[in-house]
C-alpha cells in the first residue's frame, strides 16, 4: 500500500516549514509514493521547487495552497476564522492551477505589502466558491480540505458539539457540491488538545454526518521527527515570543476558540510519516471512532482517490518550460515577427556602420545571418522585439540605459539599441549569449538610473498593461545574523547580551556556527563563556549555538527582486500568483529559480547609481556652464587649433556621455594614479591595487582588468602570471601556436570564458554552440568527466599529448569562474565614464556621488577625497542649502574662483521630507522668525540646524554678537518652554524688514563650539565629517606616536614597519585560496586610504577589535604593489577610540611619555550611527 | 492524582503496547487496553543541545495511560491502579509521570449536555 500526503509545507512556507522540497519528494519517493503534495502557507512560493523535485524523484506533484479564511460573520477586512488547504485538479489543461493562482492572488489583493500591514493574507467564503469551478466547464477544480486549524476544527475546543457542526453545515451549504472534503489529522497529542486522535475522530463523524468525503492527511511541517524542535524555534520567530512565553500561554483562548496557531505544536508528530505508519494513524482513528475495516478503508481511498485527481501534468496543466512572450500585436507587430527583426537590423547596420563595405561587410553580414538564422530557429524574434521596445521605451524617457552581461555578445543587440557594445569590434562571440542548443530565454540586463528605476518600472506597466507584467521576488533566507537574532529570542535571551553576540558573526554560514567559534579569533570570547556555560550546567548558549545552525538559510520572506521584471501574455497572472510589492506594483511570488522552469520572461531592469550619479553630473555642468565653450574651458577638454571642442559637447553645453571617445589621456592618468575612490567597479581596496600593478593604458585594458579581479582569478593566482607577461618580466608562453590569436590579447593567459569556447572549438572543432555547453558542464562532478573524455578524444588527433594534457588543465582550472568578456566589456563603459567625469569635472562628479551615494564607502569618506582633492566643501546654509548637493561658484575669501560643493539638506537626522521641501520652497529667510513662519520646521530640527551651522551666515549678518553654542542653548530653552501659537501675520499686511532682533539680541554667553563639537554634530546629524576630517583632532597623540600618514606611504622602501592610524572605511573577506580566511581592513586618515591585510597570525593578535572597531591604530609592514601602490601586511591593531588602553611603553619612541591630553575623546565619541559612517553594521 | 518522575521497568509486545510493569519491585500485568498519546516538553530547558540530526524525542514524549493489575489480586477483582507512563522516544527509557486515584478517566471527553 502506498499512502499520498495531501498537506505539506515546504521550508518555503516561511517561519513556519522547516524541510526542502528536493528532501520531500525523495522521502516520499523511497517510500514507494506516487505523488506529493506541496500546499505552503499564503503562497506558490516552494511549488516549483516541488514539481522539480518531485519529477526528479519520479513521482507526481500535486500542488496547493494553506490559506486563511475571513470570518463570515466577522469584520470581514481583519478577522480570520480559520485555514484551509486548497488543492488544484489536475489534468485540465491547467484549470485547476489557473484557479488556485486566481485565488491565490486575491487573498493578497488587499494587503498593503508593506511589513505590519493589518489586514491578513486570506479569502472570503465567497471568493473560495467562485473559484472552485472553473468558468468555462463551471466544473469544479479546486478542491477545498477542511481540517483541525478550519474554524470547524478550531471550534471544536471544550466539549462543544454544536458550534462546530454548525460552522461544517455553513460549509456544505456556501461551496459548490464536490468542491469540499474533510481533513482528519491526528498528531497523538493528548485527549481533547489540538490535533488529538478524538479531534479527528469528531472530523470524521460530521463528514459522515453530512456525507462529505473525508481523507487523511498530517499537516505535514518537516520530513523526519527530528524537524520538529525547528518548527518550535520557527513558531517562535513568526509570533515574536519566546519558547518559555509561548509554552506557558494557555491553550485555550477566551472565546472557548481553539487557535493552534500562534502557540506552540503541541506534539512533534507533524513529520512526513510512511505509508505504514499512516496506516497505523488511520486504524487508530478508526478505533477511537468505533469504526470497522471497511470504513478505514474508505478514508484511505478517499485520500488516494483526491490525489489521483490532483495530480498535475508540468507541462499540459503549468506550461513546464515553455516560453510565453508578449504577444507581437502588442508592441503593435501585425507581421511576422522575424520579418520585422530581420528589418529593423538592415536598419540599424547604416546606424551602426555608416559607409561600412568589402570584407568588413562581408563579415558583419556573416554574423547577423548566422545570428539571426538561430533566432528564427528558437522562434525567440519577439523576445527580441520586446526588449528592444522596453529599451527604446527608456531611453524615451529620458533616463540613461545601458545593457550589461552576455546581451552585449549579440550583434542584433546592438543593431537593435538593446546593447551600447559592438561586439565585433571586441570579438564577443555570440554563442555565449544564446545557441541553437538552448531552448531557455536568454537573459539580457538593463541598467537604468537608480532613482528612475520606479518610474521604468511603472512605465513598462503602463505599456505592456498589467496583465502581462509583474515584478519578481526574491526569497530573503536567515543568514548568521538573524538566525543567531531569533534563535536568541526563542530561548528567551536578553536583547543586548544577542546584539553582543550578533554583531561578532562575520559573513559566514550559519551551518558552521561552530565550527567558526574553534576558528574564528573574533568568536574567541563567545566561544569561552559557551565553555564556560557548559561547566556551569548553563546549557543556553550550548542550545543557542544548535538552534541558529537549524535556522540557516530557511527562508523569511519574499521581497521585490532588486531587478526582475517579469512579462508576458495575456494569461500571465494565470500562471502567477501576485501580491502587492513594498513599492505597490505587483509582485510574483516565484523566484529567479522559478523563471526557466515556468517559462517566463525576466527582464533584468537594474538601478544603477553610478548612472545616477553620472546624469546628475552631466546636469550640474550645464547647469554652472550654460556653453560648449565654458564646458570645454572648465573641463579643459582638447580643442583643436581652430575648433571649437569636442562633439560630444553640444552648444548648450550638454555632454553626451556615450560618445566621448574611450582614448582620453588625462582619463588614463587618473586611473593609473590609483585616486579611483568613486569610479564604477575600480574604487575596491583590492582593484586599487591591481590597477597600480597593471597600469591601464586602453579600454580594453580596463575590461581585462574588470575581468581579472574576480573570487576565481584572484584565488587561483592567474593575476601574477598575467602581469609578468604583460610588462615582459616573462616571456609569453602558449601552449601551442594555433591558440595565440585566442590568447593573444590576455598575454597567454585564460581570461574570458569567451577563450575558453574558442579553445575548445579550436582543438577539437566541436562548434561554439557545443563548446559554451562543455564550458557550462566544467566544474560539474557529472558532467565534467565527458568533457574530459570528449577534449582527450578529439584534441589528441591534432595534438601532442603533452599540448592536450595542458590545456585541459587549464579549462579544468579556469573553465568555472572565467568571466564573460561581454559582462567586462559591458562594465567597462561606466568605468571608464566615471573616471572621465572624475578627471575633468571633479566637483560635479562628487556632488553626484554624495547625491546617489553610488559606491561600496560610506559617504564621508568621498567628503574626504573631495578635501584631498581640494574641493571646498561649503557648509549647510539655510538660504543656498537645496534638497541636491549643489555645485557653487565661489565669489570671495580665500577660495574665490573656485567650485565648491554645497551641503544639502537632506540627509538630516529628523528632518523629514516634507519640512525638506517646505524649507527649500520657503528660501530665502530674513530670520528664524520668518523660518518658523513659513516652513513651520519643528523645534527640534530648528536646533539641529543650528547644530549643523545652517543659521551662522544669518547671524552673523543681523550683527549680533553671540555664537553657534549660544543660538544652540537658546533654541534648546525654547525648544522645553510651552508652545505658543506664531503671531500670525494677517494676509496683506507685510513684516517689516527688520532683519532678525532674535538674533541680533542673543546675549554672547557661552565660549565658541570647539571644532571637535562641531564636527561631532556633524557625525552626530549627517553621518559625515564636514567641518575638519575626524581624524585631525587626534593628531596631537599620533604624532607623539610617529604615525605615519597614507599620503606619505608611498615615498617608504618596501618591508619598513609603520603605524598608521585612521577611520574604518572596509572590511572585506574575500574567499583565499587554500581556504584560511585573510582580512583586508581600510581606513582613511584624511591624507588617503590606508589598505591593510590581516593574515592569521595578526588576526590572532587583533582578535575581536578587528570586526567591532571604528577607530584603528595598526602596526605593519609595507608592501609594495606597484609604481603607484603601497598596502600594509598588519601584525597588530589597537582600538584608538580608547587611547587608555594602548600600550605606550611599547608604542612610544624610548623616553617619551604620551601626550598630556591623550585621553582626548575624538569626534566620534558617544557616536551610534555606525553603518553610515564606517560601514559597519549595528 | 501525583506527580512523580520514577524509572520503571516496562515489558512490551511487538506493537510497542505496554504488557506488563516492574514497579517497587513487583510485577503487575496491564489489564486494559491502553491509550497511548504525546506530550511536548520544554526541551529547551532539560537538553543542553538540539544539534541537527539529534533525531526524534526532543520535543514530545510518548506516554501511556496504563491499568495495572497485581497477579496475586485477582480475588479483588476490578481493583485496579491506573499510571501514567513516560517513554523517551530518544532512549526508549520508561519513567512513571502520575499515579491516578481514583477510577480513570476516559480518554475521549464526554459529550457536552445538550
Amino acid at each position: 500500500m502506498s499512502f499520498t500526503h495531501l498537506h505539506v509545507s515546504t521550508a518555503f512556507s516561511a517561519h513556519f516549514g522547516v524541510s526542502w522540497p528536493d528532501h520531500l519528494a525523495q522521502t516520499a519517493a523511497a517510500d514507494g509514493a506516487t505523488a506529493l503534495a506541496c500546499t505552503d502557507r499564503d503562497g506558490l512560493y516552494g511549488t516549483v521547487k516541488h514539481l522539480k523535485a518531485c519529477m526528479d524523484a519520479g513521482i507526481d506533484p500535486i500542488v496547493g495552497v494553506d490559506l486563511a479564511v475571513f470570518d463570515d460573520d466577522g469584520d470581514l477586512r481583519t478577522q480570520v476564522a480559520g485555514r484551509v488547504v486548497v488543492l488544484a485538479h489536475g489534468n485540465n489543461n491547467g484549470a485547476g492551477y489557473r484557479a488556485l493562482c486566481r485565488l491565490i492572488s486575491d487573498a493578497h489583493a488587499r494587503t498593503s505589502g508593506k511589513a505590519g500591514g493589518v489586514v491578513p493574507v486570506a479569502v472570503t467564503r465567497s471568493e473560495l466558491a467562485s473559484r472552485t469551478l472553473d468558468p468555462k466547464t463551471l466544473k469544479p477544480v479546486l478542491t477545498i480540505l477542511l481540517g483541525p486549524d478550519s474554524d470547524v476544527g478550531r471550534a471544536m475546543g471544550g466539549r462543544k458539539y454544536l458550534r462546530p457542526r454548525t460552522l461544517f453545515k455553513q460549509w456544505v451549504d456556501a461551496m459548490p457540491p464536490g468542491t469540499i472534503v474533510a481533513e482528519t489529522v491526528s498528531h497523538l497529542s493528548a485527549p481533547g488538545e489540538p490535533l488529538s486522535t478524538a479531534h479527528a475522530v469528531r472530523m470524521l463523524k460530521l463528514a459522515l454526518e453530512y456525507n462529505v468525503p473525508a481523507v487523511l492527511t498530517n499537516a505535514v511541517r518537516y520530513c523526519a521527527q527530528d524537524g520538529a524542535a525547528t518548527a518550535d524555534v520557527l513558531d517562535s520567530a513568526r509570533t515574536l515570543k519566546s519558547l518559555p512565553e509561548l509554552s506557558a500561554a494557555p491553550m485555550l483562548q477566551p472565546t472557548g476558540l481553539l487557535q493552534p496557531t500562534g502557540l506552540l505544536q503541541p506534539t512533534g508528530q507533524g513529520w512526513l510519516k510512511n505509508a505504514h505508519q499512516m496506516l497505523q494513524l488511520a486504524k487508530e482513528i478508526m478505533n477511537a471512532a468505533g469504526q470497522g475495516k471497511a470504513d478505514l478503508h474508505k478514508l484511505l481511498a478517499n485520500t488516494e482517490a483526491l490525489a489521483d485527481k490532483c495530480r498535475i501534468d508540468p507541462v499540459l496543466d503549468m506550461g513546464w518550460k515553455k516560453p510565453v512572450v508578449p504577444e507581437a500585436s502588442i508592441i503593435g507587430i501585425d507581421r511576422d515577427p522575424m520579418v520585422e527583426l530581420t528589418q529593423r537590423c538592415e536598419a540599424g547596420i547604416s546606424r551602426r556602420f555608416p559607409g561600412i563595405n568589402g570584407k568588413a561587410e562581408k563579415h558583419l553580414r556573416s554574423r547577423l545571418e548566422h545570428e539571426l538564422g538561430i533566432i528564427a530557429r528558437l522562434g525567440f524574434a519577439s523576445y527580441f522585439l520586446t526588449v528592444a521596445e522596453v529599451s527604446r521605451m527608456i531611453l524615451d524617457m529620458g533616463v540613461r540605459v545601458a545593457a550589461r552581461g552576455s546581451g552585449a555578445s549579440s550583434l542584433v543587440n546592438y543593431l537593435i539599441d538593446i546593447s551600447q557594445v559592438d561586439p565585433i569590434r571586441h570579438d564577443l562571440i555570440f554563442e555565449r549569449f544564446l545557441s541553437g542548443r538552448r531552448s531557455t530565454l536568454p537573459d539580457i540586463d538593463i541598467d537604468v538610473e537608480s532613482a528612475e528605476r520606479h518610474n521604468v518600472y511603472r512605465k513598462i506597466f503602463e505599456r505592456f498593461g498589467a496583465e502581462r507584467v509583474t515584478l519578481m521576488s526574491m526569497q530573503n533566507g536567515y543568514r548568521a545574523r538573524g538566525a543567531v537574532r531569533d534563535a536568541g529570542m526563542a530561548l528567551g535571551m536578553d536583547d543586548g547580551e544577542i546584539g553582543e553576540i550578533a554583531k561578532q558573526l562575520w559573513r559566514f554560514s550559519a551551518r558552521k556556527f561552530r565550527e567558526a567559534l574553534v576558528e574564528k579569533p573574533e568568536l574567541r570570547d563567545f566561544a569561552g563563556r559557551v565553555e564556560q556555560g557548559r561547566l556551569e550546567e548553563n546549557q543556553q548558549l550550548d542550545l543557542l549555538v544548535d538552534l541558529t545552525e537549524r535556522l540557516d538559510r530557511l527562508p523569511r520572506h519574499i521581497s521585490m527582486h532588486p531587478c526582475g521584471v517579469i512579462l508576458g501574455d495575456a494569461t500571465l497572472l494565470d500562471r502567477t500568483p501576485v501580491q502587492p510589492s513594498g513599492l505597490g506594483l505587483p509582485m510574483s511570488q516565484f523566484d529567479k529559480h522559478d523563471m526557466d522552469p515556468m517559462g517566463m520572461l525576466k527582464l533584468d531592469v537594474l538601478g544603477v547609481r553610478m548612472q545616477s550619479a553620472m546624469a546628475f553630473a552631466v546636469r550640474e555642468v550645464i547647469r554652472l556652464h550654460p556653453s560648449k565653450a565654458e564646458v570645454v574651458a572648465a573641463g579643459k577638454h582638447p580643442v583643436e587649433p581652430g575648433g571649437t571642442g569636442p562633439d560630444f559637447i553640444a552648444a548648450d553645453g550638454r555632454i553626451d556621455l556615450n560618445a566621448v571617445p574611450f582614448d582620453d589621456e588625462p582619463t588614463f592618468e587618473l586611473i593609473r594614479s590609483t585616486h579611483t575612490l568613486g569610479c564604477f567597479q575600480i574604487e575596491s581596496p583590492g582593484q586599487r591595487e591591481l590597477i597600480g600593478k597593471m597600469a591601464p593604458r586602453e579600454f580594453n585594458d580596463l575590461i581585462i582588468d574588470i575581468s581579472l579581479f574576480r573570487p576565481g582569478p584572484m584565488k587561483s593566482d592567474m593575476v601574477r602570471p598575467f602581469l609578468e607577461h604583460r610588462h615582459g618580466f616573462a616571456p609569453e608562453k602558449y601552449p601551442h601556436p594555433d591558440l595565440k590569436p585566442v590568447l593573444q590579447e590576455t598575454h597567454g593567459v585564460t581570461v574570458f570564458h569567451e577563450q575558453i569556447l574558442k579553445t575548445f572549438h579550436v582543438m577539437t572543432g566541436c562548434g561554439l554552440d557545443r563548446a559554451d555547453e562543455f564550458r557550462r558542464a566544467l566544474g560539474n562532478e557529472i558532467q565534467e568527466p565527458g568533457v574530459e573524455e570528449y577534449f582527450r578524444r578529439e584534441a589528441i588527433k591534432n595534438y601532442s599529448p603533452e599540448v592536450v594534457d595542458k590545456v585541459w588543465g587549464t579549462l579544468k582550472a579556469f573553465g568555472s569562474f572565467g568571466f564573460c568578456k561581454a559582462h567586462g566589456a559591458a562594465f567597462a563603459v561606466p568605468t571608464y565614464q566615471s573616471a572621465w567625469l572624475k578627471t575633468h569635472h571633479p566637483e560635479a562628479f562628487l556632488a553626484g556621488l554624495w547625491e546617489h551615494d553610488p559606491g561600496m564607502y560610506p559617504k564621508r569618506l568621498l567628503v574626504a577625497e573631495a578635501r584631498r582633492l581640494g574641493i571646498p566643501i561649503l557648509p549647510l546654509d539655510i538660504n543656498r542649502s537645496q534638497a541636491e548637493y549643489r555645485v557653487e561658484k565661489i565669489h570671495e575669501g580665500p577660495d574665490q574662483g573656485k567650485l565648491g560643493i554645497r551641503l544639502s539638506l537632506t540627509g538630516i537626522y529628523g528632518l523629514s521630507g516634507a519640512e525638506l521641501k517646505r524649507i527649500v520652497a520657503g528660501q530665502p529667510y530674513d530670520s528664524l522668525a520668518d523660518l518658523r513662519a513659513r516652513s513651520r520646521v519643528s523645534k527640534p530640527n530648528i536646533k539641529r540646524l543650528a547644530q549643523l551651522g545652517a543659521f551662522d551666515a544669518l547671524h552673523k549678518d543681523s550683527g549680533g554678537r553671540a555664537n553657534r553654542a549660544d543660538l544652540v542653548q537658546h533654541l534648546q530653552a525654547l525648544q522645553s518652554s510651552p508652545s505658543k501659537k506664531a503671531a500670525d501675520v494677517m494676509e496683506g499686511q507685510l513684516s517689516f524688514a527688520l532683519g532678525d532682533v532674535e538674533l541680533r539680541n542673543l546675549a554672547p554667553e557661552l565660549p565658541e563650539p570647539s571644532m571637535v563639537d562641531n564636527v561631532r554634530a556633524e557625525l552626530d546629524l549627517m553621518a559625515v565629517d564636514v567641518s575638519e576630517h575626524l581624524m585631525d583632532s587626534h593628531r596631537p597623540l599620533l604624532d607623539k606616536l610617529g604615525v605615519t600618514t597614507a599620503n606619505r606611504l608611498l615615498g617608504l622602501r618596501n618591508g619598513t614597519e609603520v603605524l598608521v592610524a585612521g577611520v574604518r572605511i572596509a572590511t572585506q573577506t574575500p574567499p583565499m585560496r587554500g581556504g584560511r580566511r585573510v582580512v583586508f581592513i581600510s581606513i582613511d586618515d584624511g591624507t588617503g586610504c590606508v589598505d591593510s591585510v590581516f593574515f592569521h597570525e595578526a588576526q590572532e593578535e587583533s582578535g575581536p577589535l578587528l570586526f567591532g572597531t571604528r577607530l584603528l591604530l595598526i602596526r605593519g609592514t609595507t608592501r609594495r604593489t606597484g609604481p603607484k601602490g603601497i598596502s600594509l601586511s598588519a601584525s597588530k591593531a589597537w582600538d584608538l577610540s580608547q587611547p587608555e588602553t594602548l600600550p605606550f611603553a611599547e608604542l612610544l619612541p624610548a623616553g617619551g611619555g604620551p601626550p598630556d591630553n591623550y585621553t582626548h575623546q575624538g569626534p566620534l565619541h558617544g557616536i551610534s550611527r555606525n553603518l553610515a559612517i564606517t560601514g559597519l553594521g549595528s | 492524582m501525583g506527580l512523580f518522575s520514577e524509572s520503571v521497568e516496562v515489558i512490551c509486545a511487538d506493537t510497542g503496547q505496554p504488557q506488563a510493569v516492574q514497579w517497587k519491585g513487583e510485577q503487575y500485568a496491564v489489564s486494559n487496553e491502553p491509550v497511548r498519546w504525546y506530550e511536548r516538553r520544554q526541551w529547551w530547558l532539560e537538553e543542553s543541545r538540539a544539534p541537527l540530526g539529534s533525531g526524534a524525542g526532543l520535543v514530545d514524549h510518548e506516554i501511556w495511560r496504563v491499568q495495572l493489575q497485581r497477579p496475586q489480586d485477582e480475588a479483588l477483582a476490578g481493583r485496579t491502579i491506573t499510571l501514567d507512563l513516560v517513554r523517551h522516544v530518544g532512549s526508549g527509557r520508561w519513567r512513571l509521570l502520575r499515579i491516578h486515584d481514583a477510577a480513570p478517566e476516559r480518554a475521549v471527553e464526554p459529550d457536552e449536555a445538550a
